[in-house]
């Protein structure tokens, strides 16, 4: 009973939702539109409060065994109840207070200043991160070791001169030869790539409506 | 001198749009009529005006203008069910001309779009395909699939990380439970996790959706129960981290660089986090094994990792490390409707290539 | 001699960090000039875009995070200075919650750009008459639907919370059938989305404007017709800055606008040419370490 009212729950949405995608009609997509918007949201919502749970859980558990640089483990819960608090209770910005006041004197700690003063540029460095790390992961794997390495490694040359002015001095068609390469090499191995991935989803999802496949449900 | 005053007075006179009619729009929920007339030969007209009138009224409402360009209107606003005609009015700077009403639409919901009838065949065909290698597979249980090595690698890296002493990493990637990626990772999360349940090796699973999290943690207890070692599951293993893409992404490289897990899963739909993760884990010398269907970011593991599963490779493992024959017999069914859109193809151009044949035209 | 050949192969990754980070770096605070030459889907969205009918207006979609800002910004800057330039309205609106705030700066920017130079009241850019910025909301499929019947149902009040209805453009840009092309800047995978639900449905002709690495992904929908064009990253960026300089030149509008797609490039030439070298550096590496092994 325990695993056979989730695999019916998910035949009768799982097929509900493919239905709806081929029946217009107002009734079906009012209640599809209610589905993925409500249901969905009203999951998520708790699932997050499951997910916080998980994170106090989490690191109260590093505290209380001081485990290495469990003192991390403060910083993170208090910033959580901080920042949940300005959220919940202190305003958007300047021009839209909350009740608590979230300023002292011209210096600001409004909701927008700490996203656009903290989580943007932490997260642009984590983004740009990608360059250094692309070159140190060119450096060390990109070794002409057989005929298809070597190929990969001429399409890599081709792309990056081409990309720059140097390339088109020296050979004034290599821009035009990279864009051939992406425009049609890449494109016929993502396509063909492409196609092997819709059957995937097809298949595990038609596995999954049928309930042949059961992993998602905890075990075999 | 009359007929000269005749032809001034004919051509002062604006033309009206012709031939105005109006219909349900087809394929649709309802509430749309689509109303479409002919221009009006007259250049001076500047654009035409679309009003409306129930049967039960005498009204006429405007409902909008537009350019002389356009040759039709949509009416979004109809209720389903009632009568409605409508007028169209050409308009010059000095003048209009209205031409005779269309005749009485109505709005209607359909129960079937018919422009979604090629994917329905196309669905029904496949799926049909894949049923039918399903059912035989209950009978021949024994079905070839050739070796996948990441696949094959995941005993020797999980045995690894248990002589090593050190913890197995699992990130059942940076989607929803709705992106079926995901589900095909926690698929073999699963297995995983048998397999260190059984061996006694550390592992450790963190995330980056709620319910991703929840399901993760129920796969991960249940796996354990399986394996016989239900004492060894804790609470520790499976945690939500946070939902944003770059602070989880910190996270993990933090716990690669503190834990120094000897062996790294990165397994179901990444973005660009996919490259930070994945040179972090080469960086402490883990054993790293990726699946994606996210071709983009592709190359970067094939690059930074030691085993990646490219594309269906991810949804072909679950049914390659548990062996279920009718898991097994869906991959068979998806070799072989990948043959039939080969065929298909390689048809498709040979007929296009024949029918440009200049020798065709004298046939 | 061999030991150094051995020990180049295993070169500690922090020295390639700090090489990269110079050639970065440097060029930056020394930049080259350098003069893109437009590659064939940047000119295709170019011309698509210039030789719009004066009554269709062009539809930005900013699906995009803060985090890709450095890369996609510059493309939408240059999107808004070519719509302005050549008088064609503008709705901008955003997929991605976190793309409000790029929205407006980039708005405010341009037309701040425009005003300064403005003779007359019809060679300003104002908001309601010349653009609109409808915002976001949710969910994005709905937006994505909702567009093709009736915009200000979708948006019924503005970013700056005045009445959609009530703004003057709104006459002229009531859904996709007013719109020549909808563009959109995406770090992820909604352009897909925009093909799937906006030109499926509707039939608007879709551009896009995204990072270097999903170029890739995009090519097949580029050569089917899909996409009447497509930026790629900073490069696309920089090669769009250049057609539109030259475009505005023509007409008189030489303003010397700061161009940061192409500022970018030096950088990046340099950055590119420093991988190959390592690649270079690296392979020769292998080939003598593997010869004396053998």
């Amino acid at each position: 009973m325990r695993r056979r009212i989730p695999l019916i729950l998910v035949l009768v949405t799982g097929i509900f939702g493919a239905v709806a995608f081929f029946i217009p009609h107002h009734s079906i997509q009012a209640a599809d539109e209610s589905m993925r918007n409500d249901v969905q949201r009203i999951i998520a919502a708790f699932s997050l409060v499951l997910g916080v749970g998980s994170i106090l859980a989490h690191h109260f558990t590093k505290i209380q065994r001081r485990t290495a640089n469990w003192q991390y483990s403060w910083v993170t819960v208090v910033t959580l109840f901080v920042s949940a608090v300005i959220g919940l209770f202190g305003g958007i910005d300047p021009a839209r207070p909350g009740i608590l006041p979230t300023h002292i004197g011209s210096f600001s700690f409004h909701m927008q200043t700490l996203y656009m003063n903290m989580m943007v540029p932490l997260a642009a460095t984590m983004f740009s991160l990608l360059a250094f790390f692309m070159a140190s992961a060119a450096y060390r794997a990109f070794r002409a070791r057989n005929f298809s390495a070597t190929l990969l490694l001429a399409a890599a040359f081709v792309l990056m001169l081409g990309a720059v002015p140097l390339g088109r001095m020296i050979f004034h068609p290599l821009p035009s030869f990279a864009e051939w390469i992406l425009a049609v090499p890449n494109t016929a191995a993502k396509r063909g790539i492409n196609f092997g991935i819709q059957l995937g989803i097809l298949a595990t999802s038609l596995k999954i409506l049928l309930g042949i496949e059961r992993g998602w449900l905890g075990g075999g | 001198m009359l007929s000269s005053v005749f032809s001034f007075l004919l051509a002062a006179v604006l033309s009206p749009p012709a031939g105005v009619s109006a219909g349900d729009v087809p394929n649709d929920g309802g509430g749309n009529i689509e109303v479409t007339w002919a221009r009006s030969t007259d250049t001076t007209v500047i654009g035409y005006r679309v009003l409306r009138q129930t049967q039960s009224s005498e009204q006429w409402e405007t409902l909008g203008f537009v350019g002389r360009r356009s040759l039709k209107y949509d009416d979004d606003g109809a209720r389903n069910g009632v009568q409605y005609r409508y007028k169209v009015i050409a308009e010059s700077n000095a003048e209009t001309a209205e031409a005779p009403p269309s005749g009485y639409a109505v709005a209607s919901s359909q129960w079937f779009d018919t422009n979604t009838l090629p994917a329905l065949i196309g669905t029904a065909l496949l799926s049909f395909i894949l049923l039918h290698f399903i059912n035989r597979a209950r009978k021949d249980k024994n079905l070839f699939i050739r070796r996948i090595a990441g696949l094959d690698a995941v005993d020797e890296a999980l045995g690894r990380a248990t002589e090593m002493g050190r913890p197995t990493l699992y990130v059942p990637g940076t989607s929803s439970i709705a992106d079926v990626a995901t589900i095909a990772s926690l698929n073999i999360l699963g297995e995983v996790a048998k397999k260190t349940a059984k061996f006694g090796t550390p592992l450790i699973v963190p995330n980056t959706d709620p319910v991703v999290y929840t399901v993760a943690r129920e796969v991960v207890k249940e796996s354990y129960t399986t394996a016989g070692r239900p004492d060894a599951f804790t609470q520790d293993i499976v945690f939500f981290v946070t939902d944003q893409q770059f602070a989880f992404a910190a996270a993990v490289d933090g716990i690669m660089t503190r834990e120094k897990p000897a062996t790294n899963f990165l397994i179901g739909m990444f973005y660009a986090e996919a490259l930070i993760l994945a040179e972090t884990g080469s960086g402490t010398g883990a054993v790293q094994i990726a699946g994606t269907d996210a071709v983009s970011q592709l190359p970067f593991f094939i690059t930074a990792c030691d085993y990646t599963l490219i594309g269906e490779e991810l949804y072909a493992a679950s049914a390659y490390l548990s062996r279920e024959p009718l898991l097994l017999g869906g991959i068979k069914g998806q070799d072989y409707s990948k043959a039939l859109i080969v065929g298909v193809i390689v048809l498709g151009t040979l007929l296009a290539l024949l029918a440009g044949l200049p020798v065709l035209k004298y046939l | 001699m061999m030991n150094f050949w051995t020990k180049l192969q295993a070169l500690d990754r922090r020295w390639i960090y700090l090489v990269v980070w110079l050639v970065v770096m440097v060029p930056l605070i020394f930049p080259f000039k350098i003069r893109p030459v437009a590659t064939p889907p940047v000119q295709s969205l170019f011309n698509y875009i210039d030789t719009m009918p004066e009554n269709k207006a062009l539809i930005i979609s900013i699906d995009y995070a803060p985090a890709s800002q450095a890369e996609l910004q510059p493309m939408l800057i240059a999107l808004l200075r070519h719509a302005f330039a050549v008088h064609r309205k503008v709705g901008v609106l955003s997929i991605e919650v976190q793309g409000l705030g790029i929205g407006e700066d980039a708005l405010r920017q341009v037309a701040a750009e425009f005003n300064s130079h403005a003779r007359t009241n019809a060679d300003s850019v104002l908001n309601g008459r010349d653009y609109v910025y409808w915002g976001w909301t949710t969910p994005y499929i709905t937006v994505m639907l909702g567009m093709g019947q009736r915009i200000a149902r979708v948006f019924p009040v503005d970013y700056y919370g005045q009445k959609t209805e009530s703004l003057p453009i709104m006459k002229h840009l009531k859904n996709y059938d007013d719109a020549g092309i909808l563009v959109s800047v995406a770090a992820s995978a909604y352009p897909l989305s925009w093909i799937n639900l906006a030109q499926t449905q509707f039939g608007i002709h879709l551009g896009c404007g995204c990072t270097a690495v999903s170029a890739a992904d995009y090519y097949p929908y580029v050569n089917s017709g899909q996409f009447s064009g497509m930026l790629s990253g900073m490069k696309g960026a920089a090669e769009y800055e250049e057609l539109l300089e030259r475009r505005m030149a023509q007409t008189g509008m030489d303003w010397g606008l700061r161009r940061k797609g192409t500022e970018a490039m030096s950088s990046q030439a340099a950055a590119h040419l420093a991988i190959i070298a390592f690649i270079i550096i690296g392979n020769i590496a292998f080939f003598i370490t593997r010869r004396r092994k053998s």
